[in-house]
């Protein structure tokens, strides 16, 4: 199972794919589900394999300052 | 149509600016940053290239920097109404736009001041010394044209940028007449704030243009509105681009302008500004031989001009000169050019000038109609 991080802007969420997949990190990017912490109108970007990994590097570009994690349902 | 207009808007656009244009209008049909079905998140993508495009063409820390306005007059109206507060100062050219003096007249309303720095056209230690001059204790922003829309006459910004950060004071630069013209690094020349059109050097279509800024998200917002995020909170959001960009954006607009920078790019600025300069100096040269017409200027050198001239026909009013250039099916511009400081400055203010700016397009043969023409309405009028 994989993991949201909530990034607000589109802007935020385009950055962070294309700096995963510059990792080798598959990523989707979608709208944050009602119900997450903090979520709601805005976009994540979902990670179906090592989030774990990902969070580090969306935590050092910056894009995970407010960020929400949750779990898809 | 001989079009000499380049410095209003550039003309003819490239072919692959119409085709994006035709193509976002055919296949980017939704709302960008407002929903997660395909076509949504297909735009969102469009507009995103188009920022990444205009991050690295101008070396801005990241796409995020960028701002899409309707024009470059907007973008410096967020930035003078973000940033000056009563009391304020700010310093300008005496060669501005009405895209930097009106605004700064309506806010000399509520109490902000400034003061216009004279410029000396090939002495930029004179103009670098008449910009430090200017500021006071209270400056908080310096703002001028990179180029002049009248006489072409440059300035060198990134001097003056450096005087700005000397004082701990934010520079800002229109870069109307100088984008896709003139090299510009956001990162090397210490510009705090960058407003670009989109539809002139850039070769994108009218209703573009450009606000970027590494610090965007300090400036105050002169506009609000849906973002697509955070929409349960009354306030505009605080991070870039969204803080400056409210509403639906003009997306066959962006995806004009993103093939419009890729189309100089490829063709290479210093290609683009070597060739327009070889223009406007041929026609510089034959004019300056030519009897009843009046130039202000020296010959355009590189180092000191972007390739615009202003010019006069005897005692003909400029506007009657341009609308005899029109009946010859020449397109330029006559009048004051929403720039009545640089005329001023050049004492023009009463009859204005004729203005000429070629593009990537216009050929020598086409130069040399114009000067033709020229000549006969010179000869035919005096």
């Amino acid at each position: 199972m994989g993991k949201y991080f909530a990034v607000g802007s589109i802007t935020n969420a385009l950055k962070g794919r294309d700096i995963l997949s510059g990792k080798g990190i598959h990523s989707y990017i979608e709208r944050t589900p009602q119900g997450m912490p903090g979520g709601g109108c805005g976009y994540s970007i979902y990670v179906p394999g090592d989030f774990q990994t990902a969070e580090k590097v969306l935590d050092s570009a910056g894009l995970t300052g407010g960020r929400k994690e949750g779990n898809r349902r | 149509m001989i079009y000499l207009d380049n410095a209003a808007t550039t003309y003819p656009k490239p072919r692959p600016v119409i085709d994006a244009v035709t193509r976002a209008l055919r296949v980017y049909g939704a709302n960008p940053g407002r929903s997660g079905y395909s076509m949504s998140i297909a735009t969102s993508e469009e507009v995103y290239r188009c920022r990444t495009a205009a991050a690295g063409f101008f070396n801005a820390p990241g796409p995020e920097c960028v701002a899409f306005t309707v024009n470059c007059t907007n973008a410096v109206n967020y930035v003078l109404k973000g940033l000056l507060k009563p009391g304020d100062h700010a310093v300008v050219s005496s060669l501005e736009h009405n895209a930097v003096m009106r605004p700064l007249d309506a806010l000399r309303e509520k109490g902000v001041t400034f003061t216009k720095a004279e410029v000396f056209p090939g002495d930029n230690d004179s103009t670098v010394d008449s910009f430090r001059k200017a500021i006071n204790g209270r400056t908080k922003l310096i703002i001028c044209t990179h180029a002049s829309n009248v006489w072409g006459i440059r300035l060198p910004v990134e001097r003056i940028a450096a005087l700005a950060h000397e004082y701990g004071i934010r520079m800002a630069v229109d870069c109307a007449q100088s984008a896709g013209v003139l090299p510009i690094d956001i990162n090397g020349s210490g510009i705090d704030y960058l407003c670009a059109a989109g539809h002139k050097g850039l070769y994108g279509p009218m209703g573009t243009g450009m606000l970027i800024a590494p610090d965007g998200g300090s400036l105050a917002t002169v506009i609000e509105g849906g973002t697509g995020t955070q929409s349960a909170l009354s306030s505009q959001p605080v991070t870039m681009p969204d803080r400056m960009e409210s509403g639906t954006q003009n997306v066959p607009g962006i995806a004009g302008l993103r093939a419009g920078i890729e189309f100089v790019k490829a063709r290479g600025i210093k290609n683009i500004n070597r060739h327009e300069m070889e223009i406007i100096r041929y026609m510089y040269d034959e004019m300056s031989k030519m009897k009843y017409i009046r130039l202000y200027t020296r010959q355009p050198q590189p180092e000191y001009y972007v390739p615009v001239l202003s010019f006069n026909v005897g005692s003909i009013p400029s506007e009657t000169a341009g609308r005899l250039f029109a009946e010859k099916g020449i397109a330029v511009r006559a009048g004051l050019h929403c720039a009545p400081e640089a005329h001023r400055f050049m004492g023009t203010q009463e009859n204005g000038a004729v203005r000429v700016a070629p593009s990537v397009f216009t050929g020598i043969g086409e130069a040399k109609q114009f000067l033709f023409a020229l000549g006969r309405i010179a000869r035919d009028n005096h």
